[in-house]
């Protein structure tokens, strides 16, 4: 009986109790196998020239089916394979050749089967020659489980399947791996944090049966977990800060960062968090979460450099977004079909094209790509402020007034505030100066507006004078006319119709005396139409860069446009005025000029104002008394009113988004497809403007059929990668979290599952695995925590030598992997072991330590290029998942250890290990700051003593406690260094720096700084920096 | 050896691991546990890559890279005939509807401008040469000049890219890192692969990335390291305030003590390679300034590379740490120039670039050949496509659009021809008529001369074979040696 000591497993455990003793083996030891034999040793050498595309077949022989390898040869040498007949069997003769011009394959190739290949392949023909479907592309059945003599050994089901094979090999598993590794394991493993002091001391003080299992679920509880789990997810999602190409330009898709953290934090099942990512704007009655999640598919590189074809950009995205999707969840190179049919695996060059086109249809360029964008609050945006809530709240009751059912009472009241018809109304003035800064000519039109013709100057200030004797002029006037001479006839002067009025100004100076002048400010302005983006009120900002303006949807409008500009108070000197009004068109389009202006004045009532823009009709029925109205006029007048109320409504709607959560946050990009469908085209050799047939969106015929019911875009394409048949999706899943705990995956090609990848080193446990996740309902944490509480898991990582030439890489599990960090880990960890990190999850990237120059030096054109601003106060100490993540110049302290530029979907990082790095980590500042508060840690909780101080600074950064002869190394280097420091104020000073870690009088100077040389040395622990 | 080297064994040979089936002998067990053992590989012999496939020409490459892509018409590919067309438009005939940047495929005439530049014949090979490389003329017989480059990309980022990596898109590992991987370093305190970056003076110079040097998929221990020529040389290589040098090396013994007793304990052969990447990173402490120190150079130095190598972030002063580098066997080094995007204004701007890199780029070749180097060093110079014969925009001003259908390398050294020239462009230096040589070509021919045949130099990812030349690229044997 074997002992399963988690409750959590029951049913897990029901599943073992009833196979346990029916366990069969799947693999004879003789027999061979073509996926697991015999397909490696045809794809590395033969299917390049006789496999599945049939564009570069040699002599018409395919190997890769049984038909046609054992077809007559077309050279008439009989056939390439007998079944049984190993001897009359060309291919064994043509592999075993040593005449150089049979031997395959061909001698310019440099490739030779070995010994052991040639007697494999010989032993398949004679026993039959059977092919297999590839391994992977066929659904998982549930195997049995195996028998194991070593019963005692196994905590669930993983460790029968592990040590099936340990002891066929005639091996044995490593002892459980001591407390302490195991918590700081699972602590880094599911985390990315050493353990606490106080998680330690309570682990190991917890001897009950439960006690590891309980630690377990702790740090799957953390929010800490979701920001580790994220870290991977990123590097898969290509997700950055910065747009990748030529000036690498900011982005913000941190926004969908947030997403990512909350999802895995919250345990979304991994069918749900696919689907929201692959197709949540799609889903029904979508939130915006959902939406933002698609985020996932925006996160590509997208190119801003001024040369570019769009198409062939646009080509790109579509084809990055396919290869990563098909990479992420079904570990398929589908990228080799681009140019000609995949030479391994089954997939046509046609049936990527279908795949491509479900991610072909978004409503996007390839240059300057980032639309559609969308404003969506981080889910883990702050609740408003007390002061937004009163606003909101007055907005929302005013709201509710103004949408309540007129009522005739009101609208007669209304009315007769506009009969009493004290309005004076406007006043059109008569222009006498004008220039323009460039060569424009104004000509003065017999209604006094002025239009503008000739010279077309990219930038264009006009100068416009008049003279009034009214005085308290409350409001000014301009109307944009349109005219025949005017591009297309509307009533901006560039090519499209449009203008942009940057900036809209009035000097009023007095007649009498010309030293009186005033320039006038503005308090509001009012337009009865503004483009979005380019509101009337950004021509009374004084801003006039980054085209700050007013425009009117020239290009698709073609219509007047007026506005209103309310003086803050009245304008008018005794004896008369002259009016000198500035209209500044100061936009990088160019040539956006006003065409047809004219200027009026009113000395109406601020309030009023508006109502003089009513029609002539509106006022006449308002004259008259309720009872003698028509229908048709109190109709009228009831429409006048619901019109004005909805452009108050609009307003205050408007503001009411503006103080909603999600106005707090950037636009990022989202997922968006186009109403009508674009045709998708097979592209010969992949170019973007070699279009072939056409194609509709559609999966690869190897792989399990798409429901007919699922619609034909990417709903249906996640819902189809989810279906329980897919033979990919749960295997590639589980088999990344295993290689994340184990360090290697059951399938070591974790990217590729294709036939070029490489065979599962225990396939009925990766098949079980999947299972298991798919009937758990995708339940990541579940998985996770069965894969933690095995035997398997919690071996130790110790190897001798003799091991070591047995099984260099661990592939039969009988030990726990040795893994060093990733690079944000060993940040974290600095961050964590010192003391000075910060656990606020979510938010914008954080600039932390970087030396000077680094983003200069490769970019440096104004307006397209920034500095590296090193960021203040806790920013600084934010984990690394916050670190923002520029493409073509990655911070250092990222790069150095490997972490990925996320140009391009990454699924397994290198592990170096280079001189750079211990530079780094020996002398980079925040290295040298977290030994300094590492110091004072040691001196304040573990004691000023030498002995207790270092013992605690190495538990903090090991989990372990020292030996004897450990501690004695480090207490002498300490000793050696306090004297020397002793000797050498100065350096004392330079090593503790200039901030107060600690007040000076509590701790000798000289020990706090030889404390500081030894937390350097702790944080550069090889056993610091790898998790054992 | 070199830790970046002993690294790479690991992960060549847990590559070669993860394709046998079978365990490993005690043979390689052994140089895993300890690769010393593999030591060093003797020249001409192969390493565990059977590396170099035959024997090398060249030991080792300095690639004066020159972004933005400098004129072919104003320095290198002379079209006297340029004269009678100045002022006229580019017919149809020649461009054959071609494909254009966004920046002039709106324009509606192309009008053809005669470089304001005067052109003469220099030394044996007389090689024609422009008035602005005056400094170059003088080494011209040791030039191999191709005249006949040629790319697809038509942008900065792509055929930047592209160069670097026989890509367009991001993804592939840059050539350095290839050789990086490939040969590995002949100097144990040093990278295999360095970049050196030239301050960049030009207000509108198109930008660089570090993909440009970086592995992609190839272990990321071969990107290249870059020396800097403000702050630390080498990132955080210097130590901090308040240590000595004698404390830093109790630091790293204490370190490697503690580290010794943790492998006795754990067994981990990787904690050896950590050891020998400590200690290697205390040797660059000292071999990287002194690698920097100009100091001992003599003035003779300095009137060979110009007045400008004084002054650290000029292309000057890095082709001299170039030849410093290749001296002490570093394999391949890389240097950035930027800022011949000339788009408008081509006359005015052309004459500062060819100041800034023309005495340095001739001091080096020069130097080098003193030496006795130049044989078994190749040095490149190059652009990522060349210029329009046509002007963007009017005349007056004139500016150059990209055109990847010819433009002009060279080479010297490193096994290629002397005093050579290569390939032929049409009267209008607009298409090739004669021995065109493509990227991948380049490529391929670059790989040979460092002994490598360009089809076996490949790494399995995602279940395909990858290399520098993608499924391209072939030797140009009649521009070696």
């Amino acid at each position: 009986m074997i002992g399963f000591s988690i409750a959590m497993q029951s049913k897990i455990l029901i599943l073992c109790l009833a196979f346990l003793g029916l366990a069969t083996e799947l693999y004879g030891q003789d027999q061979v196998f073509y996926n697991r034999d015999i397909r490696p040793i045809l794809s590395e050498n033969c299917f390049q020239c006789h496999g599945f595309d049939a564009n570069t077949r040699e002599a018409g022989l395919r190997l890769d089916t049984y038909a046609g390898a054992t077809a007559e040869l077309e050279s008439g040498e009989g056939r390439a394979i007998v079944p049984g007949e190993s001897a009359s069997s060309t291919l064994l003769e043509r592999v075993t050749s040593e005449e150089s011009w049979a031997h395959m394959p061909p001698l310019s190739t440099g490739k030779s089967l070995t010994k052991s290949q040639v007697t494999l392949l010989r032993d398949w023909i004679e026993q039959g020659a059977a092919y297999e479907e590839h391994w992977s592309f066929v659904t998982p059945v549930r195997p049995v489980l195996p028998k194991v003599q070593q019963t005692a050994w196994p905590k669930n089901w993983i460790d029968l399947f592990v040590l099936r094979k340990i002891e066929q090999a005639g091996f044995a598993p490593s002892a459980a791996a001591d407390k302490r590794t195991l918590i700081r394991r699972v602590a880094l493993d599911l985390t990315g944090l050493p353990p606490t002091p106080a998680e330690l001391s309570a682990y190991v003080g917890d001897e009950s049966e439960l006690a590891y299992a309980k630690m377990v679920d702790r740090y799957l509880d953390s929010p800490a977990y979701g920001e580790h789990m994220a870290k991977h997810w990123l590097d898969l999602a290509r997700y950055a800060d910065s747009s990748g190409y030529q000036y690498d330009k900011q982005r913000s898709m941190w926004v969908w960062r947030d997403w990512v953290i909350h999802a895995y934090n919250q345990n979304m099942p991994f069918d749900q968090f696919t689907l929201e990512q692959l197709a949540g704007d799609l889903l029904p009655n979508a939130t915006d979460q959902q939406v933002l999640a698609t985020g996932f598919n925006r996160n590509h590189p997208i190119t801003i450099e001024g040369g570019v074809i769009d198409e062939e950009y646009r080509t790109e995205y579509v084809i990055d977004r396919l290869n990563t999707t098909a990479t992420v969840w079904m570990g398929l190179t589908v990228g080799c079909a681009r140019c000609h049919d995949h030479k391994f695996d089954p997939i046509s060059q046609q049936e990527f094209y279908q795949l491509s086109a479900f991610f072909n249809q978004v409503a996007e360029r390839g240059l300057n790509g980032f639309e559609p964008m969308q404003q969506i609050a981080s889910p883990f945006a702050e609740p408003l402020d007390a002061r937004a809530v009163a606003e909101l709240e007055a907005v929302t009751r005013q709201l509710a007034t103004l949408q309540r059912p007129l009522s005739e009472p009101e609208i007669n009241q209304w009315a007769a505030g506009i009969a009493a018809d004290d309005l004076q109304g406007w006043q059109i003035l008569n222009p006498i100066r004008w220039a323009s800064s460039g060569e424009s000519t104004f000509a003065r039109q017999p209604d006094k507006s002025i239009l503008v013709g000739s010279a077309n100057p990219a930038k264009d200030d006009y100068e416009i004078t008049f003279e009034t004797e009214a005085k308290e002029i409350t409001a000014v006037r301009l109307e944009c006319l349109t005219d025949p001479s005017l591009p297309g006839g509307g009533p901006g002067r560039h090519l499209n119709s449009n203008f942009v009025l940057s900036e809209f100004e009035l000097e009023a100076i007095s007649k009498v005396d010309a030293s009186q002048r005033r320039q006038i400010k503005f308090k509001s302005a009012v337009a009865d139409y503004s483009q979005a983006n380019y509101e009337i009120a950004k021509t009374i900002d004084g801003q006039w860069e980054k085209n700050n303006g007013w425009a009117v949807d020239g290009p698709s409008r073609k219509k007047p446009a007026t506005a209103i500009f309310i003086a803050e108070t009245p304008v008018g000197f005794v004896g008369g005025t002259v009016l000198k009004f500035k209209l500044r068109h100061q936009a990088d389009f160019g040539t956006h000029g006003i065409g047809r202006p004219r200027i009026s004045v009113t000395q109406d009532e601020e309030t009023r104002i508006v109502d003089q823009n009513l029609p002539a009709s509106v006022h006449a029925a308002a004259q008259l008394l309720p009872q003698s109205r028509s229908v048709a006029q109190k109709q009228l007048l009831r429409e006048t009113l619901q019109g004005l109320r909805a452009t108050e409504i609009a307003q205050l709607k408007k503001k009411g988004q503006q103080l909603s959560p999600a106005k707090q946050y950037p636009k990022t990009m989202v997922m968006r497809d186009l109403a009508k469908p674009r045709a998708t085209h097979v592209l010969e050799r992949g170019q973007y403007d070699l279009k072939g047939d056409t194609v509709s969106p559609g999966v690869p015929a190897v792989l399990n059929p798409m429901s007919p019911q699922m619609p034909r875009n990417r709903l249906g394409l996640a819902s189809w990668l989810m279906d329980s048949q897919h033979p990919l999706t749960s295997r590639v899943a589980v088999n990344r979290y295993w290689q994340r705990l184990f360090g290697t995956g059951l399938v070591k090609s974790i990217e590729d599952f294709g036939t070029q990848g490489e065979w599962p080193s225990h396939p009925d446990l990766l098949d079980t695995l999947a299972i298991e996740f798919v009937e758990s309902g995708w339940d990541v944490k579940a998985m996770l925590r069965v894969m933690l509480n095995s035997a398997t898991y919690r071996q130790s990582s110790h190897v001798t030598p003799a091991w070591l030439e047995r099984d260099p890489e661990n592939r039969l599990l009988a030990r726990a992997a040795r893994l060093r960090l990733d690079a944000e880990q060993i940040r974290d960890q600095a961050l964590a072991v010192s003391g000075l990190i910060t656990q606020k999850v979510g938010g914008p990237s954080v600039f932390p330590y970087q030396p000077k120059g680094l983003w200069l030096e490769l970019n440096n054109r104004p307006g397209l290029s920034s500095e590296y601003v090193v960021g203040t106060g806790e920013s600084l100490y934010r984990r690394s998942v916050y670190t923002f993540w520029k493409r073509t110049v990655l911070s250092p302290m990222l790069k150095t250890m490997d972490a990925p530029s996320r140009e391009f979907c990454t699924v397994q990082r290198s592990r170096t290990n280079t001189p750079l790095q211990a530079l780094l980590l020996l002398q980079a500042p925040q290295f040298i700051e977290a030994a300094r508060h590492l110091a004072v840690r040691m001196v304040q909780q573990g004691g000023a003593n030498p002995q207790k101080g270092i013992t605690f600074g190495f538990e903090l950064a090991t989990s372990r406690v020292p030996t004897a002869r450990e501690i004695e190394v480090l207490v002498s280097f300490y000793q050696d260094r306090k004297d020397w420091f002793e000797k050498e104020p100065q350096a004392i000073r330079s090593m503790l720096g200039t901030e107060a870690t600690v007040s000076a009088e509590s701790v000798d100077r000289a020990a706090l700084a030889a404390f500081t040389a030894v937390g350097r040395l702790l944080l550069n622990l090889d056993e610091t920096i790898n998790r054992g | 050896m070199n830790p970046w080297e002993q690294t790479a064994l690991l992960e060549n040979r847990r590559q070669f691991f993860g394709r046998t089936s079978a365990g490993i002998g005690s043979l390689a067990l052994a140089s895993l546990m300890n690769p010393r053992l593999f030591g060093k590989p003797a020249t001409g012999s192969m390493n565990e890559l059977g590396l170099p496939h035959f024997a090398p020409k060249a030991k080792r490459v300095i690639y004066l890279l020159q972004s933005g892509a400098p004129s072919q018409m104003e320095l290198w590919d002379y079209k006297p005939t340029l004269k009678k067309l100045h002022g006229t438009s580019l017919p149809e005939s020649v461009r054959q509807g071609q494909r254009l940047t966004g920046m002039t495929a709106g324009q509606s005439t192309f009008p053809i401008v005669n470089p304001p530049f005067a052109f003469q014949q220099h030394g044996k090979s007389g090689t024609w040469i422009s008035e602005l490389l005056p400094h170059t003329a003088k080494v011209v017989d040791e030039l191999c000049v191709v005249k006949s480059m040629y790319t697809e990309a038509i942008n900065h980022d792509p055929a930047i890219t592209f160069f670097q990596s026989g890509n367009q898109q991001p993804g592939r590992p840059s050539i350095g890192s290839w050789f990086s991987y490939g040969l590995g370093s002949e100097n144990s305190d040093l990278p295999a692969f360095v970049v050196l970056l030239s301050k960049n003076t030009f207000y509108q110079a198109q930008p660089i990335y570090s993909r440009l040097w970086g592995s992609a998929f190839l272990p990321s221990n071969h990107q290249g390291v870059k020396f800097r020529s403000q702050g630390d040389p080498v990132l955080y290589l210097n130590d901090p305030a308040g240590t000595d040098r004698k404390g830093r090396r109790k630091l790293l013994d204490a370190l490697s003590e503690m580290n010794q007793i943790r492998q006795q304990e754990v067994g981990d052969p990787e904690i050896q390679t950590r050891i020998a990447a400590y200690e290697m990173a205390y040797r660059m402490q000292t071999s990287v300034p002194d690698l920097a120190d100009l100091s001992n150079e003599p003035d003779s130095t300095f009137k060979l590379y110009g007045e400008d190598a004084r002054i650290p972030g000029t292309h000057a002063a890095n082709c001299l740490l170039a030849r410093r580098l290749a001296e002490r066997g570093v394999r391949f080094i890389q240097l950035f120039h930027r800022g011949w995007d000339h788009h408008s204004n081509l006359a005015k701007h052309i004459p500062v670039l060819a100041k800034e890199t023309d005495q340095g780029t001739a001091g080096l070749i020069m130097d080098l050949k003193q030496r006795g180097l130049l044989d078994d060093t190749l040095v490149i110079w190059g652009g990522e496509f060349g210029r329009t014969v046509y002007s963007q925009g009017g005349i007056g001003n004139y500016g150059r659009d990209h055109h990847p259908r010819c433009f002009t390398v060279f080479f010297a050294g490193g096994g290629f021809k002397p005093g050579f020239s290569y390939g032929k462009t049409d009267d209008f230096c607009y298409n090739i008529v004669e021995n065109p040589v493509h990227v991948h070509d380049f490529h391929a021919t670059i790989l040979h001369a460092m002994g490598v045949d360009h089809k076996r130099l490949t790494y399995r990812f995602q279940g395909r074979d990858y290399r520098l030349t993608d499924v391209h690229g072939k030797v140009v044997h009649d521009i070696l040696v």
